[in-house]
């Protein structure tokens, strides 16, 4: 559909632009309808193609550099590993998967991470309110705040090794205030939530970035005349601003979810490799564990087909959400 | 005036030729190496050493040295094995890496045989009784201690343990004395189960248990073998190993640990990182010791787990194979691998090294290579090595018992 676009609406704008200039005189449209349809007449079939033409490199890029490995991928996760190598297994690789418990439970953490989703929004869009209300020193937690969001994951990650270690500063503290000491990387029911606070405080800045320039957009004298009328703090949060951002909002869901569906890898590798248990797993962790370590690439091909599957799925309730959204607004 | 023309061009064309055309040496009168090493300084008077010694027995061949990443080295490898031409002499690790590949490698029994006495670490270039590498260093799993707790602590340094129950009263003591722990162990990425097996398997196994498992015939249900995994868990329970061993590093953290005197032992490597020269450094020389692994079992007789750490391969599609393998020998010629040693700090595979001047610590090392064994966790896969690492993190945390966690590791050692 957008291919067949822009011809009719260059077309169309033309009379319009004429027809808007009509009081001046009818020289005008006249020259201006007869130029319109001697292009028309002369060059039909280059007016035709130009648009196909014109999108070819790009659908030729996404067909040859995307789809088409996409398809290799998934017909490769069809074949065997080692001495299997090359012969047609059919659905071998994916049974192992979903029997394999490691695999399961970097399902039931993808899972977790869609639970914790608005917790991650609420605080960047909490604090990005409180710095818009002016707090005292806002100006300072402005740029503090967004300061995580330029470091890498692997220093990031490496900064909180040493913060979270079991003799580390943090334990330390807890321990002087006579709270025992926590494992936070080593305690398998406490390491993938660690993991992913710290993924939360390293990258919240950008969205705290995208929450403020929401409220550039955001009418003040609401906000004013809620204030006037006594509404309290939660409330004009609640009743004004949420419902003004709800296309912000949405926005940083989105980015929220494929950031920590995509890119956790780095904090895994360096902060828990995975363990303790297998229990800070996520599907891509699992993908180079078994492509780069256990040397079986057709069952990685299988888990990362699942993976495609899943953000596919995500990724369309995401767009429909959206699409309501955009309507509703 | 043109006949001194000609001459002089033929002379000339006759000198560009020697280098890429054939010379009497054989293989075009070049031979091209492989490995990862020769681009660290650490290295660099090693190769010298060799490029020395084998120009002595062919001066007519030029030596190429092409240094590749090592986290590549293995997928350049494979590319150039599918394509059959490549480099003439290939470092390798010894292992899996090499057994996997032997399709594209000489045998070299013919051609070493001078070198079999000198030489220790063979098993791990070997595959159904060929040899396919020479070893230049071994790698392995000593059981260090730190002399200066044992002294304060009122023990004798220099006659550490025998046996197990002797082993944890030293180190109830030094922990009464001194707040040190009995191991340092990071356990974080699954390895310290590793260290664990291969540094105290030959106290607890017999010697005939020891070699059925590294000769392939593990038997899981056997009371000793089950007794490894009990150890594991026992050490981790009465508090033998630092805090928080789930979520500590073992490189370099555990032996940072070690280092820094918070732990009594450590089971570390021989060559390369976490080994003798490491520690030497900030415990001294003098004051770091390698005890035999303590007696657990009835029978058992201790041994160095070690294995042949990297060795150089001769490529099946070289042209003359006698002046490839004499390249090998002079890689692992006595000179060159005294220069490695001094160099890497590596214990080198030639048993006839002088390393009086490294300190007890290496010395006890290589005193002990004739009599030492392969480790037993390098005899298993990578996949079973993976779940072990899962399981022992689940008995140090006592969410799995050891009955299950034996039943899981022989399921996954006898399906591959």
């Amino acid at each position: 559909m957008p291919i067949a676009n822009p011809p009719p609406s260059a077309r169309s704008a033309e009379p319009g632009r004429t027809g808007g200039a009509a009081p001046s005189g009818q020289g005008v449209r006249r020259s201006g309808s007869g130029r319109d349809q001697r292009r028309a007449v002369g060059r039909p079939r280059a007016d035709r193609l130009a648009p196909y033409v014109l999108v070819a490199p790009a659908v030729l890029v996404i067909v040859v550099l995307r789809l088409w490995p996409l398809l290799l991928g998934a017909n490769f996760s069809f074949t065997g590993d080692g001495q299997r190598n090359g012969t047609t297994v059919g659905l071998d690789n994916y049974l192992e998967l979903f029997r394999d418990p490691l695999f399961r439970g970097a399902l039931r953490n993808v899972g977790l991470l869609v639970l914790i989703l608005p917790v991650a929004v609420a605080i960047p869009g909490l604090l990005a309110t409180f710095i818009h209300l002016r707090v005292p020193g806002h100006r300072l937690y402005r740029s503090v705040y967004f300061f995580p969001a330029v470091l890498s994951p692997v220093i990031v990650g490496a900064i909180f090794n040493l913060l979270l270690a079991f003799d580390g500063p943090l334990n330390a503290v807890l321990g002087a205030v006579g709270i025992g000491p926590v494992d936070w990387l080593g305690d398998p029911d406490v390491a993938m939530f660690t993991v992913v606070g710290v993924h939360v405080w390293a990258t919240f800045g950008m969205a705290l970035v995208v929450f403020l320039a929401g409220f550039a957009t955001l009418d003040a004298t609401l906000v004013e005349a809620a204030r006037v009328d006594g509404a309290s703090l939660p409330q004009i949060i609640w009743h004004v601003i949420a419902p003004s951002l709800i296309r912000t909002i949405q926005f940083v869901f989105v980015t929220t979810m494929i950031g920590m569906l995509t890119s956790m890898f780095g904090l895994l590798y360096v902060m828990t490799s995975g363990g303790p248990e297998g229990s800070t797993y996520l599907p891509e962790y699992y993908i180079w564990v078994q492509q780069g370590q256990l040397n079986r690439p057709a069952l990685a091909s299988a888990a990362s087909t699942v993976l495609f599957l899943i953000m596919l799925v995500v990724g369309l309730l995401q767009i429909s959400l959206l699409r309501r959204a955009g309507r509703e607004a | 005036m043109s006949a001194v023309l000609v001459a002089g061009l033929a002379l000339a064309g006759c000198g560009s030729a020697a280098g890429p055309r054939s010379t009497p040496g054989g293989s075009d009168g070049r031979l091209v190496v492989w490995d990862w090493k020769s681009g660290e300084p650490s290295a660099a008077s090693y190769i010298e050493q060799a490029k020395a010694d084998f120009a002595k027995k062919h001066p007519d061949v030029t030596v190429d040295f092409v240094n590749q990443p090592f986290d590549q080295y293995y997928t350049l490898l494979g590319a150039a094995i599918q394509s059959g031409k490549g480099p003439d002499v290939i470092l390798f690790n010894g292992g899996g890496q090499i057994r996997d590949r032997v399709d594209a490698l000489m045998p070299l029994d013919d051609y070493l045989a001078e070198d079999r006495q000198r030489l220790a670490g063979w098993d791990a270039f070997t595959r159904d009784g060929r040899t396919y590498a020479s070893p230049v260093t071994l790698q392995g799993h000593p059981i260090y201690y730190n002399k200066t707790l044992y002294e304060k602590a009122g023990l004798d340094p220099a006659n550490p343990a025998m046996t197990w129950d002797e082993f944890v009263d030293d180190c109830a003591a030094i922990t009464k004395a001194t707040g040190a722990r009995c191991f340092a162990l990071g356990n974080k990425e699954g390895y310290g189960i590793q260290f664990f097996l291969s540094g105290l398997a030959s106290g607890i196994l017999t010697p005939q248990e020891y070699d059925a498992w590294v000769g392939g015939k593990r038997d899981w249900t056997s009371p000793n073998v089950k007794r490894i995994f009990e150890l594991w868990k026992e050490a981790g329970d009465k508090g033998l190993n630092n805090d928080g061993a789930n979520s500590t590093a073992m490189f370099n953290d555990s032996f940072a640990l070690f280092q820094s005197g918070k732990a009594a032992h450590v089971i570390g490597l021989m060559s390369d990182v976490g080994h003798w020269r490491d520690f030497s450094e900030f415990l001294t020389a003098d004051k770091l010791g390698v005890m035999d692994a303590p007696v657990v079992s009835s029978g058992a007789i201790p041994s160095l787990p070690y294995d042949g750490g990297i060795g150089y391969a001769v490529a099946k599609w070289t042209k003359d194979p006698k002046v490839a393998a004499d390249l090998v020998r002079s890689l692992t010629s006595t000179d060159a691998l005294s220069a490695f040693y001094a160099g890497a700090g590596a214990i080198a595979s030639d048993t006839t090294i002088d390393v009086s001047g490294g300190g007890p610590a290496v010395a006890t090392i290589v005193s002990k290579i004739k009599t030492g064994k392969p480790a037993p966790h390098v005899a298993l896969s990578s996949k079973t090595l993976d779940l072990m690492g899962r399981l022992s993190q689940q008995l140090l945390s006592g969410s799995v018992t050891v009955d299950e966690a034996v039943k899981q590791l022989a399921a996954s050692d006898q399906a591959g």
